[in-house]
């Protein structure tokens, strides 16, 4: 129990008052006054802790934290995830030609097949992510490499984007749209999954590329110029399509307004940045079937991949990761070993400390004994 | 007149130095002379450089506006308050004379030459040629307590000539009449010199200082003086000696500076290794990847990484806020007026409260080690004479006992108190407090002083008054012990009055001299009773040895050797002979309350104190006894150190070996130390320690010590308001000291220390992360956080907690802090911020800053979490840590301190959710660029269980040793309680001297006050200061000495302890050492105490150590002229140290 003193210093009235100086009222007197402020008598708690109500602190934390950091490590390990790196660096790899010869400027599509089998059916809603290595999305200058106005559909900002945005600001003398280092670099490559079932028919896997962005960023953050979206190219006249971008930003999905131009939630998903290098981007999501069915039922799949996206010169990685999640979201085993790891070191500092706690209380006690 | 130039100042004085115009410029300029402002003014610059800038401008603008404003502010405050006291000054009247009449004008409306009517105790207005004055001979009396702190009069003369054209009536016209021309040296500074020449009815009269009135003193004593103004306004040499005020820091503010250039340099350093760590990334990696070459400036590597640089200063700036010192200097004046209101300090009887003057020094109040302090109390300091006894003036007015009636007259006359009739009561202004009780005593029991001229004292005897030619005064020096007047009765008869120390007087007395039995038994009793006494005696003089006598007086007088000096002293032992014992007044030295305790108190606490009195050694020890600084189980050591002061400066290895001997003592005590003497001890003490040295005193004389001390206290006692005035705490009473150290310091102290050390922690534990999230960004300046968060976290989210830490914390109340004094050994020790505690808080700020991000990056790595939602992340934890270390740090949980870490929590979440708010987005999207992250951030369990784990184990340790103290503490209290619990009650069961009595004549020092009331002798002593000769104590003692070392038959265990007594009067339980040495300073003596502990330790040296100690003491009994060296010849060791001090290092 936590022993405490609630030592309320009550001001001890106007018996101490000075003799003959008590209420004159010519003089003014200089005595302070007598307020528990002024005479720094504020009632106060002053725990009194003892080493009966510290020690276990450190064992409840450790008993909190090792049961919690179990359950998380559960939940992490029953998350199902599978990651396919087609990177292309290894010559056996699909991808291999394709990463061989490729950069930026090259116009030809090249297209890779990286066939992979689950072995074991993912149920429930399942995440597909690209994920990428060795990308310094945070680097401050790439960071810093945008512009929120125009991003925002400021038709001034359209038309004359940030000095941020250099080198990225315009393009044979037009504004860029959109301008900067990030957009310039948006990922994309095309990802196509395919389940093959045993009599080697290709099944193409329903993707929902919507609702993989944050709702405040589609409606708040991005918006298209002028506000509406009918006519895009019109809005987007006398800008620039990026340097390295194939086609215009009013083309990224001429299929759907609501996910076209600066609203395009790929596009959205890239602007926001990773805080490491290392990192994943959700890319699409997998409903699941309406019936008892999983989403995804262990077998033969194929990603098909449309590769445009260079990183062998920066030694960088390219992944796709299937992923279930849980109320903790993706696979995340860290969390679950650190809450352990600390409640252990709680748990053992505790037993530490108590060992210490006995030895002083015992010679403390033997040496008071011949006083 | 003078002539009247252009260039002559006016009489004005401007203290102030802003006016409207200059003030901005001006306090700008003061501001950034201060390094840490122009290093948080770079960084603003810095961060407006768009290249460089890592974090917006007004992250750091916001905070040093503040910072300049309030500075600003306060000078500016100060300024008006200058400016009102400069108006007041300026507007104080004066008498000019104006085309023959006299009439009242400003101050400021002086010029040079005017001439001006000064009147009793009016201070002059600037510094005047005394032409002449209402007193005989022109003389004129100045106090000139304002300027050099000394309270005794100062004599000033007219030139004989002005004297005698001006002082015939009536005066106006001829001080209108008067045309003479002045010529003055340049104004300086040099307060005892002048040199010019009076140019008047043709004469070419010299002048020196002796001719001048200086601004700032105040004329006494006399009706009115007559002067012409020589210097006005700034070129008056006060003026020009003032304004260098010397700014004292604490131990723990110089502590800070070295600390934050300590960070600032190493914020450099680190931000160089992370510019190489950018150079390098930028040299190999960005090349391969377009992306990020294409983010490199100009495509240079180099230069890059050069403007990288700056980044990272400026990213790493916060980690030095200058909201440190703005919220440090706040908590100094909170500090300071908590010193004010507190009520245990408040005295009712003066209505004063304890004042600090100075805001700054509080914390270093809980470091004071040794305390130099003036013990020359006041005999009449607790309430006026206690002598109204009307059944005693009956019986002496009745009983016509010729002694008696005597002895009276021998206290009216025998002095050289000046009266002064005010407001129908007699005053007495005397330089030494026993003097002027004496001559009130007589008053009462109805022998009235009432004037004296220079040749002339008038004294009303029982209603009758007589007039008393005054022919000779024997003046007071500390070696005679004695004075003496020699005065013609009305009658016709020459009486020599003399009144002297009792062992002086008492040989002087003629044989079979009655009542000298009963007499001695008198001051045996009062010596007992702690009563300081003198004897009177009488003799008549025959009127021919006085006509002799005085011949020889005058011949001796006009010689101009220096072997004047002992003539003088010869002759007047002529005089002072044959004497018959009138009585014995007994003075009693009532100490204020609480003196013992508080001593005893402060000793308990591990103070050394230094006692610097300018009062004799036999007082000073006797005052050590009964204020229990010193007890009957203290070993003395006694030296005569001399030219203490004065040689330390030529060689300083005297001081380091003097200082090792006192290291080894508890107290010291210094007898016979003048004002500037006293500064000199406390820099001595300064230079040789490292410890905090603390000064306090009452009077005038010891404010040199006071403003040389690291604190410096002033009692507002009776000896006026100087040393108040030049104090940085001013007490009422002495005993209040107690509160002020134990409780106000020490608490101060630990405030201060723990603030400091926590806000440390809070700023850079969170700043430091930027370097290891720079490993991760490719070392380009990114910041782990938003840029409002960086704003808002020292200001907002941590700063409350540790504000009302840094004003309420106690760890143990008042009442315990005053209890167990040895709790105050913590800040002597340093043991709250020292460089050890320092690196230790720079361990635990590293380990913090890594836990604080590697956690996060564990979370984080190869996750779809992004970076907005790490910064929140960070930010939490980093919020929350620093919240959790104070709560581990606060002690004394008032609901203020409760409120403070519940409102920095709310607010950080408040905060975060407006900044992030989507709609300050739309309105400035630069401004704003975490819309809608904390949303989705707070409601995400992984970010909670991130942010709680690693400010969990970023406490960790501190929470452990936490634990441990409280364990360790717990075992620990039980000592502390028990050690604190012994009898340090020490009681004074000595019993006072049998053959000696214990005596002290504290008349003034000086002797020039006696020197123009003597008629004919007004002349100035050549030599300022006087031989003295060991003291008869010391006599006594040497002489027994070599009687020991030539084994005399006094048993040799015994004589130390006689030697002892025989010296001082006093009985000392230990052995004392006693050793000595004659100079041409005034003697002092050191009277060190052994603590305790040390006796016990070392009884087996101790007696060893006595019987080896007698030899070597140089038998020393001869007159000492001045300038012949002070080793005695019979000292064949030619070691440069005076003989004492070298015996006592020897033994330490």
């Amino acid at each position: 129990m936590m022993a405490s003193s609630y030592s309320a210093k009550e001001e001890d009235g106007h018996h101490s008052g000075a003799p003959g100086h008590g209420g004159n009222g010519g003089v003014k007197s200089k005595k302070p006054d007598n307020t528990a402020f002024k005479q720094q008598r504020l009632p106060a708690w002053q725990p009194i802790l003892t080493a009966g109500t510290v020690l276990p602190a450190f064992f409840v934390i450790g008993l909190l934290f090792i049961p919690i950091g179990i359950g998380l490590y559960v939940t992490s390990n029953n998350i199902k995830e599978f990651e396919i790196d087609y990177t292309g660096v290894e010559t056996t790899s699909p991808c291999y030609n394709c990463a061989q010869n490729f950069s930026w400027n090259s116009t030809a599509l090249c297209s890779c097949s990286v066939p992979f089998t689950l072995e074991q059916p993912f149920e429930s809603n399942v995440f597909m992510y690209y994920g990428l290595s060795n990308f310094y999305q945070n680097h401050r200058r790439y960071v810093k490499s945008r512009d929120d106005s125009q991003l925002n559909g400021d038709k001034s900002s359209l038309k004359n984007p940030s000095k941020e945005c250099e080198p990225y600001r315009t393009s044979d003398g037009l504004p860029i749209a959109p301008c900067g280092a990030i957009a310039n670099s948006l990922f994309n490559d095309t990802l196509d999954l395919y389940y093959i079932d045993s009599n080697d028919t290709k099944t193409p896997i329903p993707l929902v590329k919507k609702g993989i962005a944050w709702w405040t960023d589609k409606h708040v953050k991005f918006r298209n110029p002028s506000g509406s979206s009918n006519n895009l190219t019109a809005a987007f006249q006398g800008t620039a399509k990026p340097v390295n971008w194939r086609k215009a930003v009013y083309e990224l999905d001429p299929s759907d307004s609501d996910n076209n131009g600066f609203i395009n939630e790929d596009f959205i998903v890239w602007m926001r940045t990773a805080a490491l290098p290392t990192f994943r981007k959700l890319y699409r999501i997998i409903q699941k079937k309406p019936n008892m069915a999983p989403t995804l039922p262990s077998g033969k799949y194929v990603l098909e991949v449309t590769y445009n996206y260079p990183v062998r010169s920066f030694e960088g990685r390219k992944r796709v990761i299937l992923s279930t999640i849980s109320w903790m979201g993706g696979k995340n085993p860290f969390l679950g070993i650190a809450y352990i790891t600390v409640g252990s070191v709680c748990f053992f500092l505790g037993v530490v400390l108590l060992i210490i706690h006995h030895k002083y209380d015992n010679r403390n006690n033997n040496a008071d004994i011949p006083n | 007149m003078t002539n009247q130039g252009p260039y002559l100042k006016d009489n004005v004085v401007r203290s102030f130095k802003y006016t409207p115009l200059t003030f901005l410029p001006l306090t700008l300029f003061e501001q950034f002379q201060r390094a840490a402002n122009l290093y948080f003014l770079l960084t603003v610059v810095m961060q407006c450089v768009p290249v460089i800038s890592s974090i917006p401008w007004y992250t750091n603008t916001i905070p040093l506006l503040v910072v300049l404003s309030t500075r600003g502010l306060k000078d500016l405050a100060n300024d008006v308050v200058r400016r009102r006291s400069d108006s007041q000054i300026n507007s104080r009247p004066c008498d000019v004379l104006l085309s023959q009449s006299f009439s009242t004008v400003q101050w400021k409306d002086l010029c040079v030459g005017d001439v001006l009517r000064i009147h009793k105790d009016q201070i002059i207005p600037a510094d005047l040629l005394l032409l002449c004055s209402s007193e005989p001979q022109s003389l004129c009396y100045v106090e000139t307590a304002d300027i050099d702190g000394e309270i005794n009069l100062k004599y000033r003369q007219a030139l004989a000539a002005t004297h005698a054209k001006l002082t015939s009536e009536p005066t106006d016209e001829t001080l209108a009449a008067f045309d003479g021309i002045a010529l003055c040296e340049e104004p300086n500074n040099r307060l005892y010199t002048f040199r010019g020449e009076l140019r008047w009815q043709g004469q070419h009269l010299s002048l020196n200082n002796k001719h001048v009135l200086l601004r700032g003193t105040v004329l006494r004593n006399t009706d009115t003086a007559y002067g012409m103004a020589i210097y006005t306004g700034t070129d008056c040499k006060i003026l020009r000696n003032g304004g260098k005020l010397r700014v004292k820091m604490t131990r723990i503010e110089k502590l800070l500076n070295n600390v934050v250039i300590g960070i600032v340099l190493s914020l450099l350093a680190v931000a160089l290794l992370l510019a190489v760590g950018s150079g390098v990334f930028g040299s190999s990696v960005s090349p391969h990847n377009e992306v990020l070459s294409a983010q490199l400036v100009d495509g240079n590597p180099l230069y890059t990484a050069f403007l990288n640089f700056w980044s990272y200063v400026i990213l790493l700036s916060p980690a030095m806020p200058m909201v440190l010192y703005i919220t440090f200097e706040v908590l100094h004046l909170l500090h300071s007026l908590f010193i004010g209101w507190d009520i245990e300090m408040y005295w009712a009887q003066t209505d004063s409260p304890a004042q600090a003057r100075s805001t700054s020094l509080n914390e270093e109040l809980g470091q004071v080690r040794v305390r130099p302090m003036d013990l020359s109390w006041n005999p009449f300091a607790s309430g006026g004479l206690p002598l109204s006894a009307p059944m005693l003036v009956e019986r002496l007015r009745g009983q016509k006992c010729p002694i008696t009636t005597q002895f009276f007259t021998a206290l009216a006359l025998c002095h050289t108190v000046m009266a002064e009739w005010k407001e129908g009561e007699w005053f007495y202004q005397a330089t030494s407090p026993d003097e002027e009780a004496l001559v009130g005593a007589a008053r009462e029991l109805g022998w009235v002083f009432l004037s004296r001229t220079r040749d002339s004292v008038t004294v009303c005897e029982l209603g009758v008054t007589r007039q008393y030619q005054l022919l000779a005064l024997l003046d007071f020096s500390s070696n005679r012990r004695r004075m003496s007047v020699l005065v013609r009765e009305p009658e016709g008869g020459l009486k020599l009055f003399c009144k002297g120390a009792d062992i002086v007087v008492l040989e002087r007395l003629q044989r079979n001299c009655p009542y000298q039995e009963s007499t001695e038994r008198a001051l045996e009793c009062f010596a007992h009773a702690c009563l300081r006494t003198l004897c009177v005696a009488v003799r008549s003089v025959p009127e021919a040895s006085w006509e002799q006598w005085s011949k020889t007086l005058t011949v001796s007088v006009t010689m101009r050797t220096y072997d004047r000096d002992n003539l003088l002293e010869e002759l007047y032992d002529d005089m002072e002979r044959d004497l018959q014992l009138l009585g014995v007044t007994a003075i009693e030295d009532r100490l204020q309350e609480g003196v013992p305790e508080t001593i005893s108190m402060l000793r308990q606490a591990g103070l050394k104190i230094w006692v610097l009195t300018g009062d004799k050694k036999e007082t000073a020890v006797n005052i050590g006894y009964s204020c229990k600084l010193l007890d009957p189980d203290t070993r003395l050591l006694e030296g005569q150190e001399l030219r203490l002061a004065a040689e330390f400066d030529r060689t300083p290895e005297w001081g380091a070996k003097f200082m090792g001997l006192t290291r080894h003592c508890q107290s010291v005590l210094c007898c016979r130390v003048t004002p500037g003497q006293k500064a000199d001890i406390v820099t001595l003490v300064r230079k040789h320690t490292r410890s905090v040295t603390m000064a306090i005193g009452d009077g005038a004389n010891d404010v040199n010590m006071i403003k040389t001390a690291h604190i410096g206290v002033g009692l507002a006692g009776v000896e006026g308001s100087q040393a108040v005035q030049n104090a940085d705490f001013s007490l009422a009473q002495f005993r209040f000291l107690q509160q002020l150290l134990f409780v106000h310091g020490r608490w101060s102290y630990r405030r201060i220390a723990i603030f400091l050390r926590y806000f440390l922690y809070k700023t850079c534990g969170f700043a430091l992360v930027h370097i290891w999230f720079g490993f991760f960004n490719g070392f380009s300046a990114q910041s782990l956080y938003e840029n409002w968060f960086i704003a808002l976290y020292t200001t907002f989210y941590t700063a409350f907690p540790v504000q009302c830490l840094a004003l309420f914390e106690q760890d143990v109340s008042s009442e315990s802090s005053l209890k167990w004094p040895g709790l105050y050994k913590v800040g002597q020790h340093e043991e709250l911020l020292n460089p050890r505690v320092l690196s230790a808080t720079f361990l635990y700020i590293v380990y913090t800053s890594l836990v604080l991000f590697f956690i996060p990056y564990g979370v984080f790595y190869n996750s779809a979490l992004d970076y907005q939602t790490m910064a929140v992340t960070v930010a939490t934890a980093a919020m929350l840590c620093a919240n959790l270390e104070i709560i581990l740090i606060t002690r004394y949980w008032t609901k203020l301190s409760i409120a403070a870490v519940c409102v920095s929590v709310v607010l950080f979440f408040i905060c975060t959710r407006i900044t992030h708010i989507p709609l300050l987005f739309q309105m400035s999207p630069t401004d704003y660029r975490f819309p809608g992250v904390s949303d989705k951030a707070f409601i995400d369990p992984v970010v909670w269980l991130t942010a709680l784990l690693t400010a969990w184990t970023a406490a960790l340790p501190s929470v452990t040793i936490f634990t441990l103290n409280i364990i360790l503490t717990n075992a620990n209290k039980h000592r502390v309680h028990s050690t604190s619990r012994q009898p340090m009650e020490l009681r004074s069961k000595f019993i006072r001297g049998s053959s000696l009595h214990h005596s002290s004549y504290t008349l003034s020092q000086r002797r020039e006050i006696g020197q123009p009331i003597m008629s004919g002798t007004s002349i100035r002593h050549t030599v300022p200061f006087v031989a003295e000769r060991s003291c008869e104590g010391l006599n006594v003692l040497c002489h027994d000495f070599s009687s020991a070392s030539s084994g005399s038959s006094l048993p040799r265990s015994s004589t130390p302890y006689r030697f002892a007594k025989l010296a001082t009067g006093l009985r000392y339980e230990q052995q004392g050492a006693l050793c000595n040495s004659v100079g041409w300073m005034p003697e002092r003596v050191v009277v060190a105490r052994f603590p305790v502990i040390d006796q016990r330790k070392s009884s087996q040296q101790n007696k060893e150590h006595v019987q080896t100690y007698h030899p070597p003491l140089p038998s020393v009994r001869e007159t000492q002229t001045p300038g012949s060296g002070s080793l005695s010849e019979s000292n064949d060791d030619n070691d440069s140290l005076p003989a004492g001090l070298r015996h006592l290092c020897k033994k330490i």
